[in-house]
Order: structure tokens, then C-alpha cells, then sequence
């Protein structure tokens, strides 16, 4: 007890305040403009101030937005054709270069292109974000799926189910665990393309917010915004592992 | 008259490994009778869990037949069959008493049957306590247990089972042979049972046959009598020491 | 009640095409049907329907990569990989250097992971903005992002690496009466260069990603600048040949990454990643 509270809570909390007061030193020491390094009390007004205006918001929302649209149908399509990989050798075989060949073309390079489609509408974005968390469910589940167990197989077969039950009921819930992780990964990765892509083209969100704001050297708001930016990424993926091991139960 | 007659005729097998053919069968024939119980023996990776996948519908033969009931073995999943694999096989997100109960649910029993058998089968191997368990919380032996358990309770004609012994230390071993053997009297369904255990063998098996090394053929098909199973016999140890010596285990005093 | 059958040989089945072969001609088909799906998208985009215009057909895309390739592309790309490769240095000397401290040196670890941990999520592209504060557009600002994302990735390779050490090598250690520094350089020091160098392959990808997030930020060279150019002037062909160089680059590197990787290293086999 005592050293889960020394090494989760108050080590962290350490840390934390050693880099607040090496922060603060560092501005106070050099005396560095704001303009290069705000102290903390800076950000935490800016962070204050943001919170009170429509526009702070509104920019939360609409990356939000894009980034959870996109990602629904990026879990979605990429299980699914995960799946028939895993499953069906001759899809498999037939599509996997295909898929090897596009891995390599980063997400964040086909900003530009989503672009000139899309123009900075926010259906550029999901179309994005649905791209890269495909790419990540897609790679994982087949793995996953190809590792399962091969004894449970026979087993099932034994028992009496078909390869769609199989699939289903035995190669997708033993392969759960991993996709969860796989899961959280996505999030991120979709999270930070929203982020990137903003910065590109877009009429609102973060990534616009922040961009502005360097442009127009107020680094307040950069940084407040990067914090806002970390805080909302770390709590989804929080959000995704919390749900993945409600559904998964105890094993 | 060979219904529930389990037989091998002219079994071939192989697969393909980083392109070449491995022969893991070679000319196996034999039959298992009725209700009888076949132990095959046989140096480890000759070929014994091919034979069971062969059997069970899992695996199409390169060549040769398997008959049961006097029809073609089929392909996927049959309904006669029940199998214990080397490793249990537990779905790890169901309970213990949900893998008993998922066999007979997906050959068509209700689902309030299935549970009501299950337990039923989970009282006879003496695991009733850990029905609400996940796989997970239980000992490598309990595992396999249960697998059987489960196999059984599908109250199969054919009875197909991998070294299922082979995880459990020796005592255990021999406390589930004898809880094996009352549990075949109740249904009496024809058996092959895989083991590398002779002793075993011979006190569970109606006929040991003795394979040989990849690819392997049936070297030797030795049946065993009532009175070779008691341990003090020296029919006993006669058995025994011509079932080791066919698979090239030399007897104490040959040694010289 | 058992017989033996007469021994007499069957022959087994033929064996049906090798699963070689059965992958290339799967494989060739798929990428075949690909294109010819991508040329009749491109037509029918073409004269007017779908969400998408300006689909060009794959012929296009690849005349527009070859002109590329013969012209500009060798400078662009030559610039882009000056920022990767430095900053790529930079970033996993000082992870191999952080995490040497963080996992060697007990309380600066307990105090300063956390925040490692905590930071590492966010991703370095975050951290474009305030480089363009602190950096301006120029090479500086692309290779500190470049590194950071490099750091971010190789940190946690490099802390483990400084730490294990397997039991019975630093008993041998001791027994052998090494000191202080003879520890650290045969076992401390290799053992962590093992797991940065495979760290390093993990971060490529994320390194390159970054690359030309800041090059399409700063845009005034390499393969990135290149990419916004060609999409300001809608020039969608263009930025179709150059997203595929970025791609070829991509998995060149890797390729070659992994096979200096297995050649270095043979022991430890880190498989394909999914995600960074």
C-alpha cells in the first residue's frame, strides 16, 4: 500500500512540481520574454482564460468531432477487413500487397491530398483519421488473428461450429485483448493526425488554434493548447482502455 | 456388424514444410471395435496427434480411408465425436462451466439443458467448485479436466484423446485413469487414446498399438487381458516389457 | 477384434501448386486488380460523378513520379534526409545518454519517468508550433522536432537496456573483480546500444512521419515543401508521385534498417510493428 501510494501518486507528483520549479527557474533565471518561454502561471491564466471563450471550445469540439467520426469507421472497416484476412488465405494473399505498399505512405502524407479533395471541411479530416486507424486495426487483427491459439480451433470445430462461427465466436473474442491495445494505439495515432492535419487546412480546431497562435508569437497559447492537445489524447486513449476491460472482464 | 467400429485402411499422410514433404503416416491400418479401447503408443512426434486429426474429421487424409460407422470419416465438425486435444482448449473468456456447456449448445441443446449437463459432468470430474472459474485461475491438470469433461459430456460414440495425462504429475495421473475408466462405463464409446505412457496404456487400453518412428507405420498391435492390468501380475510386467521392447526399449538384464 | 491389413503402397495426393507461388500470383493479381479498380474510378470521376474530382489514373501518376524522379526529386529528397538522419542522431544519442541516467541512477529515474511516460504520448508533432516559435521555419526547427520524436521512442528501449542485465553475467562481473567502469562498458553500455539500435528502427518510421509533417509546416524544402507546392497548384498527379517517393523512401529505409538490424543484432527479433 504504502509503495503503491510512494510510486503511483506521490514520486509522479514530484516530478511533476521538480519540472513546474525547474520551469519556472529556467524563465526566472535567464530571464527569458514570455514570448520565448511563459512561466507556468502564465500558461495556467492563458489555460484559465481559454476555458471562458466560446472559440476554445468550439476548436475542441471540432477536432473531436473529426477525430471520433473518423475513428468509428476506421475501428469498424479495419477489424472487419482484418478479419477476412485472418480468416481467408486467398484474400489474404490477394490483398496483402496492396496493403504493404500503402503502409509506407505515412498518414500525415496524405494530408495534402485530403485537402485538394476535401478542402478544409471536416469530412477531409475523418477521411483521414478513418485512413490511418484502418491501416493500424487492419495490421493488428490479422496478426492477432493469425496467432490465436491453434487448439482452440480444432476445438471449436470439434464442438461442432462452422468458419463463420469460428470467426466470430472464437478467433475475434481470443484475439480481443490484443485488438484493445492495437485499439489504443489507433486513438493516439488518429488523435495526432487530427492535430497535424489541422495545421494544413482547416477553418477550426486545435491544431488551427495553436498554429495561430505561433504565427502570431503568443506562446501562451501554444503551449496551454499543446497541454489541452496531450490531456484530451492521454484521456482517450484512457477512455478506450477503460471500455476495452469492462467488455473483456476479468480473465 | 461394425457400427461404431472405428477403421483405419491404408492411412497416408504428409504436409509441406518451407516446400518440402514431410511423411508423417505411412501404410496405418487397424481397427478399433466397437465400444473397445485402443491406446497408441509411439516414439513423440511420430505421428500420433495426426492420426487422432485424421480421425476426429480435422485433417483429409493423402491417402488411404477412415471409416466410422461404416461410412467415409467426414470433413469439420461431426456430430458422433467428442475430442480431448494436449492442450485443454479452454475459451479463457468463458467460465469453466460455459466451456462444458458451449459443446452441447452448439450441437443443438437449449441452452438451460446444456448448463443442466454440464454441471452434471463437472460433478462426476470433481470440479464443481470452480464452475464459476475462468481457465485462467486453474492448475494445468484442472485444465485438462475440465477438457475432458467437456468431451464427455457431448456423450459422444467416438472418444478421441490426445496424451491428455501428459500435463499432470504422475500421481494425479493415475488418480484420473481411474476416474477415466468409470467414466467409459457409462456410455461405452468407442475410444483411441494417445499416450507416451505404457504403463497407461495398459491400464486403460483394450488393444496397445505400437507405432513406429515417423513416418510411421503400426509396428505392432498387442492386446491387453484383464489380468495384465493388475500392477503385481507378472503378466503385468510381461506386457509391459513387451511393449517397451517394441519400441526399442531394451529390458534391465539385456543391458550388459 | 483388430485387424491388420495387408501392406501394400497407395499413392498419396499429388501435391497442388506450392504455396509459393500460389502468394506471387495472388499477390500480382490483387496489386493488378488495384490499379484497374483505380483506372475505372478515375474515369468515371472523371466525366463527373463522386465526391472526389481530379482522380488521375495510375498511368498519369506514374509518368508524373518518373519526371520527378528526373528532376527534382534527388535534391527534395536529399534535403528531407538530411533532417531525418541528423535529427534521427540526435534524438537516439540522447535517449541512449537519458536513459542510461534515468535507469542507472535510482532517484533520477523515479523522479523523471513519470514525466517521460507522461510526455511520451504526445506525440512530437504537438510540439510543432512552439518550435516555430522558438526556431522560426528553418532546419534547426525541423531537426529538434525530427529528434524529439526520435527521443520519445528510443527513451523507453534505452532505460530498459541499461537495466538488464542478465543475473549471471554481472555475478561473472564481479567474480572477474571488474569495477565501476569496466562494468558499465562491457555490460552496461552494450546492453543499452542493443536495445537503442532496435528502438531506432521502431522510431524510423515515426522520424519520417515527422519529417515531413514539419517539412509541409515549414515548407521550404525537401520532399514535404515539394508535396505542399504541387498541392497549392493543384497539381493532384504530382501529389500523388510524391506521397509514393515518400512511401518507396520510407520502405527502403526500413528494409535496409532491418537488415543492418538482423545483421547487428541476430539474437533479438523484434517483428513488424504496428503502431507508434
Amino acid at each position: 500500500m504504502i509503495g503503491f501510494v510512494r510510486n503511483r501518486v506521490l514520486l509522479p507528483v514530484v516530478g511533476v512540481l521538480t519540472v513546474l520549479a525547474v520551469w519556472e527557474a529556467t524563465v526566472v533565471f535567464y530571464r527569458l520574454p514570455p514570448i520565448v518561454l511563459p512561466s507556468p502561471w502564465a500558461v495556467a491564466a492563458t489555460l484559465a482564460d481559454l476555458v471562458g471563450t466560446y472559440a476554445f471550445w468550439r476548436d475542441v469540439a471540432v477536432s473531436l468531432y473529426e477525430f471520433v467520426a473518423g475513428y468509428a469507421i476506421g475501428v469498424v472497416l479495419g477489424v472487419a477487413v482484418g478479419l477476412l484476412i485472418g480468416e481467408w488465405r486467398v484474400f489474404r494473399l490477394t490483398v496483402t500487397p496492396v496493403v504493404e505498399s500503402l503502409r509506407f505512405i505515412v498518414p500525415f502524407a496524405w494530408i495534402p491530398l485530403t485537402i485538394l479533395w476535401f478542402g478544409t471541411s471536416f469530412t477531409g479530416k475523418i477521411v483521414l483519421v478513418a485512413y490511418a486507424v484502418f491501416f493500424v486495426m487492419v495490421v493488428s487483427t490479422a496478426r492477432a488473428i493469425a496467432h490465436v491459439e491453434p487448439t482452440l480451433t480444432r476445438v471449436g470445430t470439434m464442438l461442432g461450429m462452422g468458419p463463420w462461427q469460428l470467426a466470430l465466436r472464437v478467433h475475434l473474442r481470443a484475439a480481443a485483448p490484443t485488438l484493445a491495445s492495437a485499439a489504443r494505439a489507433a486513438a493516439a495515432i488518429g488523435w495526432i493526425a487530427v492535430v497535424a492535419a489541422e495545421y494544413i487546412g482547416a477553418s477550426a480546431g486545435l491544431g488551427l488554434m495553436i498554429t495561430n497562435a505561433a504565427t502570431s508569437l503568443a506562446t501562451p497559447v501554444v503551449i496551454a493548447g499543446m497541454i489541452v492537445i496531450g490531456l484530451i489524447g492521454a484521456g482517450v486513449s484512457a477512455l478506450i482502455g477503460w471500455l476495452a476491460r469492462r467488455q473483456l472482464v476479468d480473465r | 456388424m461394425s457400427a461404431g467400429d472405428l477403421v483405419l485402411d491404408r492411412v497416408f499422410h504428409h504436409y509441406f514444410s518451407a516446400g518440402r514433404r514431410v511423411d508423417v503416416l505411412n501404410d496405418v491400418s487397424f481397427r478399433v471395435g466397437a465400444g473397445s479401447v485402443a491406446c497408441v503408443v509411439g516414439p513423440s512426434g511420430c505421428g500420433k496427434s495426426t492420426l487422432l486429426g485424421l480421425a476426429a474429421g480435422l485433417l483429409r487424409p493423402a491417402g488411404g480411408s477412415l471409416t466410422w460407422d461404416d461410412a467415409a470419416v467426414r470433413m469439420g465438425p461431426n456430430q458422433h465425436l467428442g475430442m480431448a486435444f494436449q492442450q485443454p482448449g479452454l475459451f479463457p473468456w468463458m467460465t469453466v462451466r460455459q466451456n462444458v456447456a458451449i459443446g452441447l449448445s452448439t450441437r443443438g441443446r437449449s441452452r438451460r439443458d446444456a448448463r443442466a449437463i454440464a454441471d452434471e459432468f463437472l460433478d462426476t470430474v470433481g470440479l464443481s467448485e470452480f464452475k464459476d472459474a475462468y481457465p485462467s485461475h486453474l492448475s494445468g491438470g484442472m485444465a485438462q479436466r475440465v477438457g475432458i469433461a467437456r468431451a464427455l459430456a457431448l456423450k459422444p460414440r467416438l472418444l478421441l484423446l490426445d496424451e491428455p495425462f501428459a500435463a499432470v504429475d504422475a500421481f494425479t495421473r493415475l488418480k484420473l485413469q481411474q476416474e477415466f475408466k468409470s467414466l467409459l462405463r457409462l456410455n461405452r464409446p468407442t475410444v483411441v487414446f494417445v499416450t507416451h505412457d505404457v504403463p497407461e496404456a495398459i491400464a486403460l487400453g483394450d488393444v496397445i498399438v505400437v507405432m513406429t518412428q515417423r513416418p510411421a507405420t503400426v509396428q505392432r498391435i498387442i492386446p491387453v487381458a484383464r489380468e495384465d492390468r493388475d500392477r503385481a501380475s507378472p503378466a503385468y510386467g510381461r506386457k509391459l516389457a513387451e511393449t517397451l521392447e517394441c519400441l526399442g526399449v531394451k529390458s534391465e538384464n539385456e543391458e550388459s | 477384434m483388430v485387424a491388420v491389413a495387408e501392406a501394400t503402397a497407395a499413392t498419396p495426393r499429388a501435391p497442388r501448386l506450392g504455396p509459393h507461388a500460389t502468394a506471387w500470383i495472388l499477390g500480382s493479381l490483387g496489386a493488378l486488380l488495384a490499379l484497374a479498380a483505380w483506372t475505372l474510378l478515375s474515369q468515371w470521376l472523371a466525366t463527373g460523378g463522386g465526391v472526389i474530382n481530379r482522380l488521375p489514373p495510375p498511368a498519369k501518376v506514374a509518368r508524373e513520379l518518373v519526371q520527378y524522379a528526373a528532376g527534382d526529386l534527388g535534391r527534395d529528397l536529399a534535403f528531407s534526409l538530411r533532417v531525418f538522419v541528423i535529427g534521427w542522431l540526435v534524438g537516439a544519442a540522447s535517449a541512449t545518454v537519458c536513459g542510461l541516467l534515468l535507469g542507472r541512477v535510482a532517484w533520477a529515474g523515479r523522479i523523471f519517468l513519470p514525466i517521460v511516460e507522461a510526455i511520451r504520448p504526445v506525440s512530437s508533432i504537438a510540439w510543432v508550433p512552439l518550435s516555430v516559435v522558438w526556431f522560426g521555419f528553418g532546419l534547426t526547427s525541423k531537426i529538434f522536432l525530427v529528434a524529439l520524436a526520435v527521443f520519445l521512442v528510443v527513451i523507453v528501449y534505452a532505460v530498459d537496456g541499461s537495466r538488464r542485465i542478465p543475473a549471471d553475467l554481472a555475478r561473472t562481473a564481479t567474480m572477474l573483480g571488474m569495477n565501476g567502469w569496466q562494468r558499465f562498458r562491457s555490460l552496461i553500455l552494450p546492453g543499452t546500444l542493443t536495445e537503442v539500435l532496435i528502438g531506432s528502427r521502431v522510431a524510423l518510421m515515426a522520424g519520417w512521419g515527422t519529417v515531413i509533417v514539419a517539412e509541409l509546416v515549414a515548407a521550404d524544402s525537401g520532399l514535404g515543401a515539394h508535396l505542399i507546392a504541387v498541392q497549392q497548384s493543384y497539381d493532384v498527379p504530382d501529389v500523388m508521385a510524391t506521397m509514393a517517393c515518400f512511401g518507396v523512401a520510407g520502405l527502403l529505409m526500413n528494409a535496409l534498417f532491418s537488415a543492418l538490424e538482423r545483421r547487428l543484432v541476430p539474437w533479438r527479433h523484434d517483428s513488424g510493428d504496428v503502431a507508434q
